[in-house]
């Protein structure tokens, strides 16, 4: 059973990357300017055969189902190109910015979604009392607070309480893990608050839903003790929601979390797009957007394998 | 141990300053603007200029503060009495950060690359003039001119000298820079920072004076804030006018301010109606108010620009020589009458996306259509403003160039007919003779008076309405010593900058 599983969610795979793939490579070049233009950058004094060069080195000048065809045969043998620009393989480019995300990623899931499983079945424990109010009321404010408020408020407010706390930029763990560590405080808070209060509210809802079923009122009946029929039989169904939830939530954060990742300077997947979209940087946007677009559908597929842990019947 | 250690640095620290004069330290800055690549003959925007220029790598010649033009690689020059070729004498003891020396094959091979069809390096015009380079000995470079060219000390400013070795590679200086320059390239990390670290083989004496240059890609203008008045940063280069006047009398920060060469222009369509005939023309400029413009979008930090900045002492007129730089909205309407077009004049302007820019061009729009005009403003992405730009299709545009050190440098490309940015498509005979004269001229005073000409022909009638030249400002750390502001945006002083207690 898991086995024919794993086959069609490849299958669906190949079909999300084909069709990703396509929208990518047609949507970057409906963006309005010539790309050619753009790159050689305004003001400079450009010839017509400077332009033409670049166009015929980079292949713009052939159709555009040419170009995709070439673009994708190099892309399935492992060669997703290399930088207009530096001419650095966009594979290095790629990996260089991923570690920054991919740490922010899981540092802020584990902190956000670690605390909202306790805080959300707590709030469905107090259903109805002051407690669970207040924390209703602070999860919507964590969710309508922009996270790029948030982030400057908070390194205008570590300014002013400990200003020698470097708490921007990126350095890499493997340098200075201190420093490393110092600098993700505030972005993952940034990122980690909003993901709690979503988190933590479906929970809420999802717990007090199971602990409404007939078999938590068997469960009571035959004297098990709150804490086990709260964490036992009633978490474990309502996880189901909550790891659908922490799948995307996931994929958006391996996108790269773009305006945290602005505010606080972190070299990140984010950036990388978002530069390489102002310079019309095909080749890199086209494999970020693959590679993140990979990352998205494989965790999707990990949280599907999970459903069938958390609940048999989905091993049928 | 670790006080122990605190020690033995601070020992080591005491030594080097015993050694070199200079106390072991990292300046660190931040600035937005995350350079494409690193090749000075490849990548010429702006983000590149900034990390590269007079930092990397150097030319024969270079610009000083009052953008007067200096020696730099080259020591001295010699230009024969028909103007056709220049000698240059090399300065000895001069290496490549990679240990070479560098000689007169490098200088040429350096000239060629930046000529070279298949290098397609946007400075090739500035270089359009050289005929042949010769290494005459390791130490002397002779150049054959097509024709005598008096910009071309200035013009060698921006040709970087670059190992002989690089001349038909496209890559390796876009990734690993190697010049002789006062800083050595270190790390790169794109996006995040790029490290420059001193060189201790530098051919001044004593300089630089910091161990390690760290420019921190940081694209939120907020967080660039923060960061240097908490100390992280202790430079922020070229900032506008509004983030200047946000610092002003923070804690801890100065400002170091001079007047902008780059300009704010409002450019017209000189091939199509209304803007092909000179009296519309010339009635913008009367409909223009430039102090209102300076005070409304640029919070009183700069100056109504004529064609040259200001900061070009030895070139520009004031502006007060220019009779349409009179604010006077009535006499705009009586030109517009004369010229026989429909009032209100219907035509849209280009915006360069940026905040100082549309603050302007919303001043402008307001100020022109209470004389007469109907202005329709249209925002644009960056990439589009470039294309319509290079492609003269539109009416109207207001924008921000760059300016040069020597006035033919930019009046040619951008005025002479079929100049290489003459985007308005402007012809004039007589401004056409008048710049082929000035470039043709050796002698400065006879030169200048060309350019007085020039000026007075562009100021009222020329294609381009000059609006402002903005103070530019950069904030440092009070710790920051010896650094200078440049007009040309160059981070060349840097290699005199300290950081002291």
């Amino acid at each position: 059973m898991l086995g024919r599983l794993v086959l069609a969610r490849i299958l669906d795979l190949a079909l999300v990357l084909f069709g990703v793939s396509v929208i990518v490579f047609l949507m970057i070049r409906m963006i309005p300017g010539d790309a050619v233009a753009i790159m050689l950058g305004a003001n400079a004094e450009v010839t017509p055969e400077a332009m033409a060069e670049l166009r015929g080195r980079l292949g713009l000048d052939r159709p555009l189902v040419e170009q995709y065809l070439v673009w994708a045969g190099s892309a399935l043998q492992g060669d997703l190109g290399s930088s207009v620009w530096t001419g650095r393989p966009v594979a290095d480019e790629i990996l260089l910015h991923l570690w920054p995300t991919l740490e922010l990623t899981v540092l802020s899931l584990a902190i956000g979604a670690g605390l909202a499983v306790p805080v959300g079945c707590l709030m469905a424990q107090l259903r109805g009392r002051g407690a669970d109010v207040a924390m209703r009321v602070g999860a919507i404010a964590g969710l309508t607070i922009p996270s790029f408020w948030l982030g400057i408020v908070m390194i205008l407010l570590l300014a002013k309480l400990a200003p020698g706390f470097a708490s921007l930029g990126y350095v890499p763990f493997s340098t200075d893990p201190i420093g490393n560590l110092q600098r993700m405080v505030l972005p993952t808070i940034a990122l980690a608050l909003p993901i709690l209060a979503n988190l933590s509210r479906l929970v809420r809802t999802a717990m007090l839903d199971a602990l409404g079923q007939d078999y938590i009122r068997t469960a009571r009946a035959k004297g098990a003790p709150e804490r086990l029929v709260v964490y036992r039989h009633a978490l474990r169904n309502a996880l189901i929601p909550f790891v659908t939830s922490v799948g995307i939530l996931t994929g958006y954060l391996l996108g790269g979390a773009i305006v945290v990742e602005q505010v606080f300077a972190i070299p990140g997947l984010g950036r990388l797009i978002l530069g390489a979209i102002a310079e019309r940087n095909y080749p890199l946007v086209q494999a970020t957007i693959l590679v993140v677009t990979l990352g998205f559908v494989l965790v999707n597929f990990m949280v599907d394998l999970l459903y069938g842990l958390i609940d048999p019947r989905v091993r049928g | 141990m670790g006080l122990k250690k605190l020690r033995t640095t601070m020992l080591a620290g005491g030594m080097s300053v015993l050694a070199t004069g200079a106390v072991a330290q990292t300046l660190e800055l931040a600035t937005d603007l995350s350079p494409a690549g690193l090749d000075p003959h490849i990548a010429t925007a702006f983000a590149t200029h900034q990390v590269t220029t007079g930092l990397l790598y150097e030319g024969l010649t270079g610009v000083d503060q009052d953008l007067s033009i200096v020696p730099v690689l080259a020591e001295s020059w010699s230009v024969s009495p028909d103007g056709l070729t220049y000698t240059f004498k090399l300065r000895e003891g001069v290496t490549f950060h990679d240990g070479s020396a560098m000689d007169a094959e490098d200088v040429v091979a350096s000239i060629e690359r930046v000529q070279s069809q298949d290098i397609a390096s946007p400075l090739a015009s500035r270089v359009s003039a050289v005929e042949s380079a010769t290494a005459v000995d390791p130490r002397t470079v002779e150049l054959k001119l097509k024709e005598p060219s008096a910009p071309l000390l200035s013009s060698l400013t921006s040709i970087a000298i670059v190992p002989s070795e690089a001349k038909a590679d496209k890559e390796a200086l876009q990734k690993a820079p190697v010049g002789t320059g006062p800083f050595r390239f270190q790390e790169w990390q794109p996006n995040g920072y790029l490290l420059l670290a001193g060189n201790e083989d530098y051919w001044q004496e004593g300089v630089p004076k910091v161990d390690a240059l760290k420019f921190n890609f940081v694209p939120e203008s907020a967080t660039r804030q923060v960061g240097l008045v908490n100390g992280q940063y202790q430079m922020l280069p070229h900032l506008d006018a509004a983030t200047a006047l946000q610092l002003q009398g923070q804690p801890g920060v100065k400002l170091e301010e001079t007047l902008d060469l780059a300009y704010i222009l409002v450019g017209m369509n000189a091939s199509k109606p209304p803007f092909d005939d000179p009296k519309v023309r010339e009635a913008v400029n009367y409909a223009i108010n430039r102090d209102d413009i300076v005070q409304a979008a640029l919070f009183g930090a700069g100056v109504p620009a004529g064609p040259l900045s200001p900061a070009l002492k030895q070139w520009a007129l004031d502006v007060s020589e220019y009779p349409c730089y009179e604010h006077d909205p009535a006499k705009a309407r009586a030109l517009l009458e004369e010229a026989g077009v429909q009032m209100p004049v219907k035509v849209t302007m280009n915006v360069l996306p940026r905040q100082d820019i549309r603050d302007v061009a919303q001043v402008v729009q307001a100020q022109l259509n209470d004389a007469g005009f109907a202005v329709e403003l249209n925002n644009q992405e960056q990439g589009q403003f470039v294309q319509d730009w290079r492609n003269s299709n539109f009416d109207m545009f207001a924008s921000l160039n760059a300016g040069s050190v020597d006035p033919d440098e930019y009046f040619y490309r951008a005025f002479r007919t079929d100049g290489s940015t003459n985007v308005f498509k402007y012809s004039n005979p007589e401004l056409d003779a008048l710049l082929d004269k000035g470039r043709s001229t050796q002698d400065q005073a006879a030169r200048k008076e060309i350019y007085d000409q020039v000026q007075r022909t562009l100021a009222c009638s020329g294609p381009a309405a000059h609006i402002a030249y903005s103070r530019l400002a950069t904030a440092t750390r009070d710790e920051v010593q010896g650094y200078d502001i440049l007009a040309t945006r160059s981070l060349g002083t840097l290699a005199d900058t300290s950081v002291g207690r």
